[in-house]
């Protein structure tokens, strides 16, 4: 359990880190965002392994 | 990118600027994403309108001077834009369709119609070559990457120019005429990028050239000078991550030194460094499935099995499949058929139940013929 938390600790911080707010996984969230402040989306497509 | 460049604090100026989208490729929550833009290769990175529509595609990692480059070349602009800019964005969308053959014709026109200094030629070219080489188009990929190389020469384009060509270039047909000499040329160029320091590149674009260069070396039956390569792309590898800075960054270069212990032959290299990251990564399915392939080369058929085992209750998505593959791949080794036709059935329909946008009807029928091949 420890590790699980740890490993979670670790992800967040990864996630926290990066220099621009990413919206993890939810196009339809990212699209109503580019509409309200009329700017493009740029998109990262990346995999765990 | 990913550990090393969105964490880069020069970035922070474009954050009003965009919407930002992390799209995870294995996770059912992005199965419609992928239907509507398919994604040949990871990363690739896209710029869409904010109905959606693509405008920017790029497939390759970047480093961050490249990344503000793509930024601030897809911003939406007011001020007339040039021909080569609108065939450019034409060829971008295409491709994002999946339609290469027709995206290959619109970048070359971008590149026909481009002034002397057009600050898109580099990216236009590297895209035009990767999809000449999704869509079989090898000749003329190596043929144009030829042609190309002395304009890019010495800029950031250069590695994947001369990389992308001589990929294409080893993938034509042993018979065929042009063959050789491509190949030759293109090895040439490729170690030119390779030497010149000047060319700031990411290491994970520097280790893509050496397995590049070792692949034609290999492809020359060079046994030796493709050996000599792989112990530098080790060291390389090892120097890299022991000057990571978090365990993540480390972890980023697994992959490649397992493949490089692998080439070498000492895949018992791999286990102290996979070890690590199980221990650091606890939820992550790679240093498990990563132990299972080193292990299975070390002929240690149990530990490869229990490997497999934890990776297997982790992994999700269409990576499953190439867990339950190695897992048949132990079998077989191990002289258990049957358990690899059973591995192989739990694959086929793991990967007929994955959605649309992640099921590959040519993975399917790639796993039936495999079952069938398993007397």
């Amino acid at each position: 359990m420890k590790r699980l938390a740890l490993a979670a600790l670790i992800a967040l911080a990864a996630v926290n880190a990066r220099a621009v707010p990413f919206i993890e996984d939810d196009y339809a969230t990212a699209v109503a965002r580019a509409k309200a402040k009329k700017v493009p989306i740029f998109v990262e497509t990346w995999a765990p392994w | 990118m990913r550990a090393y460049v969105y964490t880069d604090k020069s970035l922070e100026r474009y954050a009003g600027q965009f919407v930002w989208l992390s799209v995870n490729t294995e996770s059912p929550k992005n199965a419609a994403f992928l239907k509507r833009y398919p994604i040949p290769a990871l990363p690739t990175l896209l710029v869409l309108n904010a109905e959606g529509a693509v405008t920017t595609r790029y497939v390759g990692g970047a480093t961050v001077p490249q990344l503000t480059k793509l930024l601030d070349d897809s911003k939406p602009r007011t001020a007339t834009v040039s021909e080569s800019d609108k065939l450019l964005t034409q060829a971008d969308r295409l491709a994002a369709e999946g339609k290469h053959g027709e995206a290959v014709k619109a970048y070359e026109s971008a590149l026909a119609k481009a002034a002397k200094n057009w600050r898109k030629y580099g990216r236009t070219a590297e895209s035009m070559l990767f999809s000449m080489s999704i869509d079989d188009q090898n000749e003329p990929c190596a043929t144009r990457a030829l042609e190309i190389y002395p304009r890019v020469k010495g800029s950031s384009s250069a590695a994947n120019v001369a990389a992308t060509g001589l990929s294409c270039a080893l993938s034509l047909d042993e018979k065929n005429a042009k063959r050789a000499e491509l190949a030759a040329s293109l090895e040439k160029a490729t170690r030119e990028v390779f030497d010149d320091p000047k060319i700031a590149m990411s290491h994970d674009d520097r280790s893509g050239l050496y397995i590049a260069l070792i692949d034609a070396r290999k492809d020359a039956k060079d046994e030796q000078g493709a050996t000599e390569l792989a112990k530098q792309w080790a060291a390389f590898l090892e120097k890299a991550a022991a000057e990571a800075k978090t365990a993540e960054q480390r972890a980023v270069y697994d992959s490649h030194r397992l493949n490089a212990y692998l080439d070498l032959g000492t895949p018992e290299k791999a286990i102290p460094m996979l070890e690590q990251s199980q221990r650091d990564f606890p939820g992550d399915y790679n240093p498990p499935a990563r132990l299972a392939i080193a292990y299975k080369a070390m002929k240690d058929y149990d530990k490869a099995l229990a490997a497999s085992e934890r990776a297997v209750v982790k992994v999700y998505g269409p990576r499953k499949l190439t867990v339950l593959s190695t897992r048949a791949d132990i079998y077989m080794e191990k002289g258990d058929k049957e358990a690899a036709r059973a591995t192989i059935a739990m694959a086929i329909e793991y990967a007929k139940s994955l959605p649309e946008g992640q099921r590959s009807e040519r993975r399917i029928a790639s796993l039936e013929r495999r079952l069938a091949s398993i007397q």
